[in-house]
């Protein structure tokens, strides 16, 4: 299938300490594409360049065949990109309804917005049930699906997943993945980063392994099975 | 009774004018992140274009109150793009100094064009107070009342009910969510201090309007007193900077009538030191509950 998202030799920086350097990758159209590697390896400074967050010092980033590199993100999510950023960063004090329409803020119609967030309701009930409420009032996996389903109001092509399982409960992180592998399944393409390797490479069709900034390794989940160096080392982290 | 009756009538309405510019300070604050200094300064310079609008075009009253709102704008934007868009990521201490060299450099510059510093300015109203059940109410009190409870709706409902005032709550809550979810904070951010910046103006014209006359006090004045509302109001909170103003115009009223007019500001002051002293939680009730969630 064709990339939808291609980097090429990406370097981000933070002053002198480059955290990216030189990272190139490719998110095929419709795939989950998984993104490994220790804390620190520049998985979410990855995300943030891409989705305009941090202006990367050197390198392309080309979406649906457009260099998006460097536009500043309200640029970027109107092109199609939405990021689901780590620890959720709803907006507290505002409701849940609130949010979603927040994250449809580029979107002209409000009757098809108005649609949208009656249909993420259908999806996620338990926003429904809280649909008035301040959103700083939802647990953990629901502030979750809200940020989810907030990124969804953008109607985004590609969807960037930072650590959506992260400090959940063992049961939440199932649900977490049966909503990525719905969402894949409605055509919806992903880059996940994920601490998770367990989970994220059964839902998984590619991979990339980030470390010091560098993609040291890349393949399909199947092939990482059977490489006792890599389970050994990255997948020894993961919370089963 | 009817003297305590009176001055609570008097603080509310001197009150009103402090929330009102509390309202604009308030509203830099809790959205930016930032203190303006120059908030009175700008207003003051909208205030001393009015007065020259004044002199050169005798211009009525509702002319000199666009002029007064604009030319306050215009000294916002000037702030906005000098002090606060580049250290908009950067450091707050950064911004708030380079917020002090505007207000003195606009003051200068208001005091150069205007070298009589002192000028009059046409009054709202001229005639008699108006009279009921013993009780006296001025009629710049009573419009000063009027606005600053018009502006609390108008803004309420422009924060709670549009597009704008979303993007306004979203990053207020959270900056990088909101940029994430394709709100343009730069863009935000200069149409909020022009609101500010626009509520300040009409502060300022409706206060000279009732004094009758625009000295070059008026810009250290309109930040203290913002501030201070602020601050008793629990800062960064838009209803407790209404509040705020209020109390503040209460206690100055009343403690004038029973100290003295030299105590006047003492016991507004010597009030906020004992609150912060009892309750040092109540400055940072605001930007706490939002760090933490």
């Amino acid at each position: 299938m064709a990339a939808l998202l291609s980097i090429q030799d990406l370097v981000t920086a933070y002053g002198k300490i480059e955290a990216l350097k030189g990272v190139s990758l490719e998110v095929a159209e419709g795939s989950i594409t998984c993104l490994l590697g220790p804390n620190g390896a520049g998985k979410t400074t990855l995300l943030f360049t891409t989705a305009g967050v941090l202006k990367p010092r050197s390198g392309t980033i080309r979406f649906a065949g457009k260099d998006i590199a460097g536009h500043p993100p309200h640029r970027i999510v109107r092109t199609g990109i939405a990021l689901v950023p780590e620890n959720r960063l709803v907006f507290p004090q505002m409701t849940v309804i609130e949010n979603l329409r927040a994250g449809a803020y580029q979107r002209s119609g409000a009757g098809e917005i108005e649609a949208d967030i009656d249909r993420l309701m259908q999806r996620f009930p338990r926003l429904r049930e809280r649909a008035a409420q301040d959103a700083g009032t939802l647990s953990g996996g629901e502030q979750q699906m809200l940020a989810v389903a907030r990124a969804l109001m953008s109607r985004p092509k590609l969807l960037l997943m930072d650590e959506p399982s992260l400090g959940l409960a063992p049961l939440v992180v199932e649900e977490i993945f049966r909503i990525i592998s719905d969402l894949h399944r409605d055509g919806t393409t992903i880059l996940l980063v994920e601490q998770n390797a367990y989970m994220a490479l059964q839902v998984a069709q590619h991979f990339y392994l980030i470390e010091q900034g560098k993609v040291t390794f890349s393949g399909d989940p199947g092939s990482l099975e059977q490489d006792e160096v890599i389970r050994r080392a990255y997948l020894g982290t993961a919370r089963r | 009774m009817l003297d305590l009756a009176q001055n609570t009538l008097d603080g509310l309405a001197l009150g009103a004018s402090y929330s009102l510019l509390a309202l604009g300070f308030t509203l830099i604050f809790g959205v930016l992140r930032r203190m303006n200094l120059s908030y009175g300064p700008a207003v003051l310079f909208g205030c001393y274009c009015a007065t020259w609008t004044h002199l050169n075009f005798q211009a009525g009253l509702i002319a000199l109150a666009v002029v007064t709102i604009a030319a306050t704008v215009l000294a916002g934007a000037y702030v906005e793009r000098l002090c606060f868009a580049p250290h908009r990521r950067g450091s707050a201490v950064a911004a708030m100094v380079a917020s002090f060299a505007l207000w003195m450099q606009i003051e200068e510059v208001a005091m150069l064009a205007m070298p009589r510093h002192i000028y009059p300015f046409p009054q709202l109203f001229e005639g008699a107070p108006l009279q009921f059940a013993g009780l006296s109410l001025p009629g710049d009190a009573l419009v000063m009342l009027a606005a600053t409870a018009a502006v609390c709706v108008l803004l309420h409902r422009l924060l709670y009910r549009s597009r704008f005032g979303l993007a306004v709550r979203a990053a207020i809550d959270n900056p990088l969510a909101a940029s994430l979810a394709g709100i343009d904070l730069a863009r935000t951010f200069v149409l909020v201090f022009a609101l500010a910046s626009a509520i300040g103006g009409l502060a300022g014209y409706l206060i000279v309007a009732s004094h009758g006359q625009v000295t070059p006090m008026l810009g250290m004045w309109s930040t203290l007193k913002g501030l201070l509302a602020m601050m008793l109001g629990g800062l960064g909170s838009l209803p407790g900077a209404v509040l705020g103003g209020l109390a503040l115009g209460l206690i100055e009223a009343h403690s004038q009538w029973f100290f003295g007019p030299q105590a006047r500001d003492l016991v507004a002051y010597l009030l906020l030191f004992a609150l912060l002293a009892a309750r040092p939680a109540w400055m940072t009730r605001w930007t706490t509950i939002r760090s933490a969630s």
